[in-house]
């Protein structure tokens, strides 16, 4: 087990590595640079030329990703050049908003899954078994983008119930504690609603496939004729050995919780890390795009391991190292 | 087997990704086509069921209008603003329209286009997911079947792609290469393959050690015979109910990428990019976002029932 | 009998003290309007946040200069009449200037009560240091270029600063008052090698009629009234919030929901909707925003004149432009804005003529020899891409009217969206065969960056590869003319000859649509700008 833990550990750096690179190399070569915002304000070109040299754009390639790397490894990621400001404190800054914002969806997914396949599972092919998955099967298909515009126009502009876009109200920005609090809540509702829709689709289906294997068991018969009720089998015995292999699906997610819904954080305004890397790409802002990058990778990376590891330690039918 | 044998899920995901493939297949021939720009001050923005007579002008432009009057110089024709009056010889001609499902900012048909970017859609999802399938499932063989150095190199490499975020870097490359049709495609198909691989190589794994295989090997079949004959096919269930999840997937994924303003170039429509166009007007057309995203929804729908349909014919449910 | 005078005296020179005090703190405001009273916030939408409060680190968007405008003070205040004649100055950090008797030398005299945030007076030192920025070429700030005649900037004394100028010419005040002045006695102790890289919210102190409260990244800048500022009124309002948010869609959608109250770009499509509200005003006037469609003058088959006119005579220019802007955008003509003093209003215009483009490209060679419906000339097609920026609804709405027009004689014109970086870059280094480009164009006449022949003094963004000889000389004459009728004619030519030319097709000058709530009171919103006198404005709930 130790063996197939660092070998996957290794490996796990090595693809790191190789991301790195390969968006490095792909900005290094896309055409334009941070510099072209400037021709547009009407900078002249030899002033044009001297910002290039500035942010080192008119050495070779490989001395800059060199440059880059070796910050990197020592942990200093530079400082953006579209903020003049370290990109570490960047990402810190949207980090926890990407990290609320999936949780959160996560959350909701996940207790609506739940809650929507246990009423199915209670009597499968009935009418409100029908309804539901011909429900869960929308939601699950429907495109995200479309969903936020939608929610968006019908719940904040046609209704306006909820904000329609930011974390905070202007008044929230400076306010503290519990007013504070509710007025992110409330910020909140419609981002994590479409996040979480197309999420619970998927959840729900799976489940009922899983909970339907369960209720046949063993284990749930047994519990029946001991005098348990249907519902009450259903939830206390078979949902936790159905919920098992959704650990998977969880540490699968753990790169969307730190990459956020890039589509989601546009259309709502959400200051995350999906809005910094999609505004550093387009703007060829260099160290913020390979310090957003490099932080994805590394959770992608830790996200699939967890998922091996957790599969494995649940499941000892499994065997590392070989079939996973 | 009949087609009444076959499970409901299958039937209805047949048929319904049947009859969306077939009607943006016959599209043009259904509704005209989705390019023609009707004079956007008079046709832009109409609602659905909308009719008015299209003018058809001597120097190829079109124009529209409520009523049309026949004079004895030429034509008088009303509609928004000012009637104008419009001499005989500049007319080609004048017909009715309707308009079912309403018109764009440019007073381009809702449902030319939609059926128009339905084979841009389909057309791109379908080839992705080919290139995906034949990609993945080559490499998923060679991993499986080798193990080894091979093995772990394809793995590790499939598990790079797929620590990518592939949103930016899709943006990053579109930006770098002229985003055509055959771009678009290899781009989605070039990050999607991944999966299909780790199927395939999983299954060709359990596959390897069972007897008929090792029998195989026995009487000395080549690799790529065993390969054809026997791996192949025990792996087509998984591998369908994976592809037709996959084609889901792709859908959405060129959606997002059209939304976003890197997909096909105008004026070809796709979903995506009508409703990247239709929030720009939401409060004022709410048809221009609502129909291309039931559109895409009907698709992913059609392939996931597919998916469910084939995992029961594998797998007969009680 | 006691004397009443020296009592009545005493409570005169009171009184004066009173007001005098008063006036050297800025004190209460002087209700200038009726009813103006003092509190209330203002939330404006914009599309982008502010990446420096340092103008010269930069290059900074129409939006962000207005804000800077409000936290960082210049000379003095540019007026609305920059339309009429070269624009005339009202006081704003000088209280008086003169020029010397040769016109070589311009002399301001600051306010003596003028003070940083941080209660460090504002003097010449602030103003000289600022120009040492502004002529650095190792910085290349903007604005560089408007200080090109500028040689010297001395300090007589802490409130007198004197301008040297090489040349007399009519934008000596425009050209001196350029940019904000920045506090030396901070920002002077940043290495100039470092000025690039350092982050100056560290350093801010301000000088205006707001300062910084906050500035929540990416999601909010908060501005509120400062109690010292010197100048008069002092603003009513308490805040001023912007709200960052991309999407104009969603702008206007706030601005009728009412989280926001004021958008300062309202598209077309949604200026009825605007004007329907009672609760809403929409303020509409010329922007100096144009449009063009242009050509790669250094690239087959746009080096020959005849080709170029032939496109503008084929397209429907101003079907094209009322399809997209609704009645809110006129149709350009030449290379000067229809609302500015220099127009030349006898320009021969270039007229919707489909036949005639079809025989003037005959003329050039191009004809459909092997009936394919598209023109060509020695076996090569009249077929090229037009390029726009993706995100840009407008072009990418007009490439394909255009690219309808133009199909109607023969000529396949693809609209090509490209995305904003690859865009610019690919204009910048002139690889384009055509493409749909925008200028803003500044408060003044200036030709010789866009259309004078390209070389590392002048035609610096001239990426169309444009050259006349003529129109270069007569640029360089018209520059230091300081007599406006004299000019008038060079201008008059210069335009008749890049009109003939149609370097490129001239499509439109949008008209500048804000959006205001109607409880903003007293705002004077003209092409001076948004927050011309916000001062001025007040709150009413």
């Amino acid at each position: 087990m130790a063996r197939w833990l660092l070998r996957r550990l290794a490996a796990a750096a090595l693809i790191v590595w190789l991301v790195a690179t390969a968006t490095f190399l792909l900005v290094a070569f896309a055409p334009g640079d941070i510099t072209q915002r400037l021709a547009e304000a009407r900078v002249p070109p030899h002033a044009r030329e001297q910002w290039r040299r500035a942010f080192g754009l008119d050495r070779p390639v490989w001395t800059r990703y060199a440059e880059w790397i070796g910050g990197a490894l020592r942990g200093d990621l530079s400082t953006s050049w579209t903020t003049y400001r370290p990109v570490a404190v960047m990402i810190g800054e949207a980090l926890p908003n990407t990290i609320f914002l999936a949780a959160a969806g996560l959350l909701l997914e996940l207790l609506g899954g739940v809650a929507i396949a246990l009423r199915q599972a209670r009597r499968p092919f009935g009418a409100s078994d029908r309804v539901l998955t011909l429900a869960t099967l929308t939601a699950f298909a429907m495109p995200t983008f479309w969903v936020a515009l939608l929610l968006a126009e019908v719940f904040a502009y046609r209704l306006p119930v909820f904000p329609p876009s930011h974390m905070h109200s202007p008044a929230g920005e400076l306010a503290t504690g519990w007013q504070r609090l509710t007025d992110l809540a409330h910020h909140s509702v419609l981002p994590v609603l479409a996040i979480g829709l197309t999420g619970v689709g998927a959840i729900a289906r799976y489940l009922r496939g899983s909970l339907l294997d369960e209720r046949g068991q063993a284990y749930v018969l047994a519990a029946r004729a001991r005098g348990c009720s249907a519902r009450r089998a259903l939830r206390v015995h078979a949902l936790p050995n159905a919920l098992l292999p959704l650990i998977t699906v969880l540490g699968l997610s753990l790169p969307f919780l730190v990459s956020g819904s890039l589509v989601i954080e546009v259309v709502f305004s959400w200051p995350g890390m999906g809005q910094l890397v999609y505004s550093a790409a387009l703007a060829r802002d260099v160290p913020t795009l390979m310090g957003g990058t490099l932080v994805i990778t590394v959770a992608v990376v830790l996200g699939n391991l967890m998922a091996d590891v957790a599969y494995a330690v649940v499941d000892p039918r499994v065997r590392l190292g070989g079939g996973v | 087997m009949s087609w009444r044998g076959l499970p409901a899920r299958f039937r209805h995901g047949i048929i319904l990704l049947g009859a969306l493939t077939g009607a943006c297949i016959a599209g043009p021939w259904l509704s005209g086509d989705p390019t023609i720009i009707v004079e956007p001050a008079q046709a832009g923005l109409l609602p659905p069921l909308s009719q008015r007579w299209v003018v058809e002008l001597r120097d190829g432009s079109r124009t529209a209008a409520q009523a049309a009057q026949r004079t004895e110089t030429g034509w008088v024709l009303f509609g928004r603003g000012e009637p104008r009056a419009l001499p005989a010889g500049a007319v080609v001609s004048v017909q009715r329209q309707v308009f079912w499902l309403g018109t764009d900012t440019l007073g381009r048909d809702v449902l030319a286009r939609l059926l128009w970017g339905g084979r841009v859609s389909l057309a791109v999802g379908l080839v992705a997911l080919l290139v995906a399938v034949v990609v993945g499932t080559s490499l998923g063989l060679l991993a499986g079947w080798h193990g080894g150095l091979l093995d772990s190199v394809l793995m590790r490499l499939a598990d790079a792609l797929l620590a990518i975020p592939a949103l930016f870097l899709l943006l990053l490359m579109a930006a770098s290469l002229r985003p055509s049709l055959t771009v678009l495609i290899l781009m989605l198909g070039g990050l999607s393959w991944m999966g299909v691989a780790r199927l395939v190589r999983g299954q060709v794994l359990s596959l390897k050690e069972r007897e008929f295989v090792l029998a195989a090997r026995g009487i000395g079949a080549s690799p790529l015979r065993i390969a054809l004959v026997h791996l192949l096919p025990n792996t087509l269930t998984p591998l369908s109910q994976d592809a037709a999840l996959r084609l889901g997937d792709l859908i959405l994924a060129e959606a997002s990428l059209s939304f976003l303003g890197f997909g096909v170039a105008p004026p070809l429509p796709s979903w995506g990019g009508m409703v990247a166009e239709g929030g720009e007007v939401l409060g004022t057309a709410w048809w221009l976002i609502l129909l291309p995203g039931v559109a895409v929804t009907a698709v992913v729908i059609g392939a996931a029932l597919l998916a469910d349909g084939l995992g029961e014919v594998a797998r007969p449910e009680g | 009998m006691t004397r009443p005078f020296p009592t009545l005296w005493a409570v005169i020179a009171l009184a004066l003290g009173a007001l005098s005090c008063r006036a050297e703190q800025g004190g209460a405001p002087a209700p200038s309007a009726l009813g103006a009273r003092q509190g209330g916030q203002v939330v404006v939408a914009i599309a982008a946040d502010l990446t420096t409060f340092n103008e010269y680190q930069w290059a900074a968007e129409a939006a962000e200069a207005e804000i800077l405008d409000l936290l960082f003070p210049s000379l003095m205040v540019e007026q609305p009449d920059f339309t009429q004649r070269p624009p005339s100055f009202g006081e704003r950090l000088a209280t008086s200037w003169e020029f010397s008797s040769d016109n070589r030398q311009l002399t301001f005299h600051l306010r003596p009560t003028a003070r940083w945030s941080d209660g460090r007076p504002v003097t010449a030192e602030d103003v000289r240091f600022t120009y040492s920025v502004q002529k650095d070429p190792d910085l290349g700030a903007m604005g560089w270029e408007f200080k090109e005649f500028i040689t010297a900037v001395e300090v007589i004394d802490p409130l007198t600063v004197r301008f040297t100028f090489s040349h007399v010419y009519p934008y000596q005040l425009m050209d001196a008052n350029d940019g904000h002045i920045v506090p030396a006695h901070l920002w002077s102790a940043v290495p100039r090698d470092q000025w690039r890289t350092t982050d100056f919210s560290r350093l801010l102190v301000t000088c205006g009629p707001f300062r910084l409260a906050a500035h929540i990244r990416g999601q909010t800048i908060i501005l509120e009234r400062d109690p010292a500022y010197w100048g008069r009124p002092q603003p009513y309002l308490d805040r001023l919030i912007f709200r960052i948010i991309p999407d104009v869609a969603s702008q206007i959608n706030q601005l009728l929901a009412g989280h926001v109250d004021v958008v300062r770009v309202v598209p077309p499509r949604d200026a009825d909707r605007v004007r329907a509200r009672p609760d809403l005003e929409l303020i509409e006037f010329p922007s100096r925003d144009w449009g063009y469609l242009a050509w790669n003058n250094a690239v087959e088959p746009f080096d020959d004149r005849r080709v170029r006119r032939a496109m503008s005579m084929a397209i429907n220019r101003k079907a094209a432009v009322d399809s997209v802007f609704l009645g809110h955008a006129r149709l350009a003509h030449g290379p000067i804005l229809s609302s500015m003093w220099a127009f030349n209003r006898n320009l021969p215009t270039i007229p919707h003529d489909p036949e005639a483009a079809r025989l003037t490209l005959a003329e050039a060679g191009w004809r459909d020899s092997n009936r394919d419906g598209i023109l060509d000339r020695d076996g090569k097609r009249l077929e090229f891409d037009i390029l726009f920026p993706a995100a840009n609804t407008f072009r990418r709405d007009l490439a394909q009217l255009i690219s309808a027009d133009l199909a109607r004689i023969g000529v396949r014109a693809r609209p090509q969206p490209m995305e904003a970086a690859a865009f610019l870059a690919r204009q910048e280094r002139g690889e384009f065969t055509a493409l749909l480009g925008a200028w803003t164009e500044a408060t003044r006449i200036e030709l010789s960056s866009a259309w004078a022949t390209r070389s590392p003094t002048q035609g610096s963004f001239n990426f169309i590869s444009y050259s006349n000889p003529e129109v270069d000389h007569l640029i360089a004459a018209a520059r230091l003319e300081p007599d406006l009728s004299r000019a008038q004619v060079l201008l008059d030519r210069i335009q008749e000859l890049i009109v003939f030319d149609q370097p490129v097709t001239f499509l439109y000058e949008r008209n500048e649509l804000v959006g205001l709530s109607r409880r903003i009171r007293g705002a004077n919103v003209n092409a001076a700008g948004l927050f011309f006198n916000v001062q001025e404005w007040y709150w009413e709930p």
